[in-house]
């Protein structure tokens, strides 16, 4: 009897686990997530303009203003960390997934995204990602060589099960910190004491050959679909931006675009003062302040390109 | 070869299955040959210094007279000192041998009470060498007393599937505590840790919380797991920790915290301290000035400053070490020293002790105090410790900013809502469960099925998996 017991013990902990996993990999992306992601994003119908980037875009669009200039038709879509192999799979699960009209794609021109591992930046990518989309992020990673049985592990098991758990307690406070995917917090700056001795050191940044590949292969994927698109460059605080290193993956980001004659908007493009310490609340993301000024002077450059 | 990772159980399963299938007389053997295995695996080439201390501790005290047990301390403080404190001695920093706090004590142990005529000698090496390389408890104890130990390890161990049951489901309770409790808080605290000037005050009483849940969680699952390995072999390890954090006093918590160490600490160091020639010359020196002091107070003074600077700098060659161990002292001094006045104050408020509200306020007093001593131990330096109490004292404010500022420890502000309600469910499921044992021993130990299905479910999705190193092997 009690061998029996302790049996069923292990087949019914077994079968938890599976279903948890099995439910977590396969049906995470239908989650009724509000305010943020692919699938509220979908949601939302034709869009005019769909964001699609890393933590810079979520702090740096001011979704309010965007509203108003895009007749509410705008979305953001921002993983922390977002790398440029992960964008191309999050922007074919869009279009996969949708039926609906984009009228352009704005992708980010983070230089620095050249020199990122190929990863799981956020859990919330992992959320997102349908199946097959899990399946080929993980794909990737393992062909860049970034992992190995415990990463895997986390990937597939562990990473997005404390959300899961918790969703109908977490998901509504979640859901007041974003508006169309952007941030609403009224982030403000440190000061400029603390943005001018913040110490970083990117001069040993190495690119890598995936994160190359994968600027082209979001040019590739957007012109087979016939989609509008840009890359355009956020601006940082001029300690980072003014960096060497900073830019001269900046100059083979640009590289790869101009080669594949992929249309871009760069930072010095659009009239903000990457100096004024008041618009950052760090190296690379803006204050509520500098978000508004940002983004008034983006919609300005995004709508003269329409009209031309 | 870490406690919480595959390799481990398939070497255990492999292990259990030779155990109780080999002759009677040579299940001893077996564990012998298993201890050796498990430290060339970890640690091939440092197992010359456990065998050089096994061999002429062993040889030594063949002959216990004292100037054999002098050449023993002598052999095993030796290695243990030029390891452990090899930077401050001006040479380079050397990696120590696994386990070689743990197993010193226990050579030191075994040498004492051999001098001492509690025990006879081991005649036989290897039963010997058995007793020191016992691997279950050889790299982070409990610190094994030979006579309570040794005939355990001789003994024939018939197969018996309640200890198997048994020690799987302590093993269960080692692993939870360690990949979800311990695991869970670690990066909290060593992003603050890392940088106290950075967070405000909030965020250092948080994490300064947190680690010492971390602590007892890393520690005492542990033990689970080692008691549970040796349940599983028909052995009954000490146990090391009896719900500390649920003491009323200090001296109390020592008797529930790391209680091998502390009993070792009474039997080898502070007992003969106590009743030295010396000891009771410089009690009869402060008799002079503390005129009104009761003499047997005068006579633990000094015993107890020799015990805690040990028992600080056994833990490394750190200058945060050598404060903790002061600052025990201290309490430990205060907490003798004013028991009388105490006593007296009590009886005069009517303090009522069985009060729940009273037995409350003395754990979290006592709790409080054992979390400044931590403050101390955890911080990089000296410096680092004094600015994390100026800050919690200067800096501390409880609204929504610093609530949020809280948070930024658990990482971006996606996850931190569901880790601090995951995180905070864990923790007071473990205090309910302590209570409940503290109350009635034997509460939660019906429906283990139960508790055995949420702990696995609980590992495997929520545990952590890089966690595999414990804290005090370090050690």
């Amino acid at each position: 009897m009690t061998m029996k017991k302790t049996v069923l013990t292990i087949v019914a902990a077994f079968a938890l686990i599976c279903a948890a996993v099995a439910f977590k990999n396969a049906y995470s992306c239908e989650m009724p997530i509000k305010n943020r992601g692919i699938r509220d994003a979908i949601n939302a119908g034709d869009l005019k303009t769909v964001f699609l980037g890393s933590s810079t875009f979520r702090a740096n669009i001011d979704m309010p203003m965007m509203d108003e200039a895009y007749d509410g038709k705008v979305y953001d879509i921002s993983y922390g960390g977002n790398e440029l192999v992960a964008t191309v799979i999050q922007y074919e699960e869009i279009r996969k997934r949708s039926d609906h009209e984009y009228g352009l794609f704005v992708f980010e021109l983070g230089p620095m995204m050249l020199t990122q591992d190929v990863s799981l930046s956020d859990s919330r990518v992992i959320w997102d990602l349908s199946w097959e989309g899990k399946r080929e992020l993980w794909k990737r990673m393992k062909e860049s060589g970034n992992t190995d049985a415990s990463m895997m592990y986390e990937y597939f098991v562990t990473s997005g099960m404390d959300d899961l758990i918790t969703f109908p307690v977490t998901e509504p406070f979640y859901s007041t910190r974003y508006y169309k995917g952007a941030k609403t917090d009224e982030t403000v700056s440190p000061g400029k004491d603390v943005l001018e001795n913040e110490k970083f050191d990117i001069s040993r940044e190495e690119y890598v050959d995936a994160q190359i590949r994968a600027v082209s292969d979001i040019i590739k994927a957007c012109r087979g679909d016939g989609q509008d698109f840009i890359f355009v460059e956020s601006p940082c605080y001029h300690r980072l931006q003014e960096d060497e290193k900073y830019k001269e993956c900046r100059e083979r980001y640009l590289a790869i675009l101009k080669e594949n004659d992929a249309p871009f908007i760069l930072a010095q493009d659009v009239s903000f003062d990457s100096g004024n310490a008041e618009y950052f609340e760090d190296m690379n993301h803006m204050s509520a302040k500098g978000r508004k000024e940002y983004t008034k002077e983006l919609i300005r450059v995004l709508k003269e390109r329409e009209d031309h | 070869m870490s406690l919480v990772s595959l390799p481990f159980y398939i070497f255990m399963c492999v292990l259990l299955l030779l155990y109780y299938r080999v002759r009677q007389k040579d299940q001893w053997k077996v564990l012998l040959l298993a201890g050796l295995f498990f430290y060339v695996w970890s640690d091939p080439f440092m197992i010359i210094f456990l065998l050089i201390s096994v061999f002429a501790t062993w040889k030594l005290m063949l002959n216990p007279v004292k100037s054999h047990f002098i050449w023993v301390l002598v052999i095993n403080l030796g290695i243990l000192i030029a390891f452990k404190y090899s930077v401050n001695l001006g040479v380079k920093d050397l990696a120590a041998p696994l386990g070689i706090s743990y197993y010193t004590f226990m050579t030191i142990g075994y040498a004492h009470d051999c001098y001492d005529k509690k025990i006879e000698p081991q005649r036989d090496l290897f039963r010997y060498a058995l007793f020191v390389s016992f691997f279950p408890q050889m790299t982070q104890g409990p610190i094994g007393v030979y006579q309570e130990m040794m005939p355990q390890l001789e003994e024939y161990h018939g197969f018996d599937p309640d200890n198997i049951k048994k020690g799987a489901y302590r093993i269960l309770i080692g692993i939870f505590k360690k990949m979800v409790i311990a695991g869970r808080v670690a990066y909290y605290i060593d992003t603050v840790y890392s940088d106290p000037e950075g967070f405000p005050g909030l965020t250092l009483i948080i994490a300064t919380f947190f680690y010492l849940i971390e602590l007892y969680a890393d520690f005492s699952g542990y033990m689970d797991i080692v008691c549970g390995i040796s349940k599983m072999m028909g052995i009954n390890l000490k146990e090391n920790f009896k719900r500390p954090y649920l003491s009323k006093n200090i001296p109390e918590y020592w008797t529930r915290w790391h209680i091998s160490l502390n009993e070792w600490y009474k039997t080898h160091l502070f007992m003969p301290c106590v009743t030295s020639g010396f000891n009771r010359n410089f009690a009869k020196g402060l008799a002079k000035v503390f005129r009104k002091a009761k003499k047997g107070t005068l006579r633990l003074i000094l015993p107890t400053i020799i015990v805690w600077i040990t028992t600080g700098i056994w833990h490394g060659a750190r200058l945060s070490y050598l404060g903790w161990g002061v600052y025990f002292a201290i309490v430990m001094l205060l907490s003798f020293t004013t028991q009388s006045y105490v006593k007296k104050l009590n009886e005069k408020i009517h303090w009522n002790k069985d009060n729940v509200f009273v037995k409350v306020f003395q754990v979290v007093r006592t709790f409080v105090i054992v979390g400044i001593g931590e403050v101390i131990f955890r911080s990089e330096s000296f410096s680092d410790a004094v600015a994390i109490f100026r800050k919690i004292v200067t800096d501390t404010r409880i609204n929504a900013s610093s609530i949020a500022q809280a948070m930024t420890p658990f990482g971006n502000g996606n996850q931190a809502a569901a880790s601090v309600l995951i995180l905070s469910v864990l923790i007071l499921a473990q205090l309910i469960i302590e209570i409940a044992k503290e109350r009635d021993e034997k509460a939660f130990t019906g429906h283990r099925y139960i508790y055995a299905l949420a702990m696995m479910v609980t590992i495997v999705l929520f545990g952590v998996s890089g966690a595999s190193n414990f804290m005090y092997q370090t050690f």
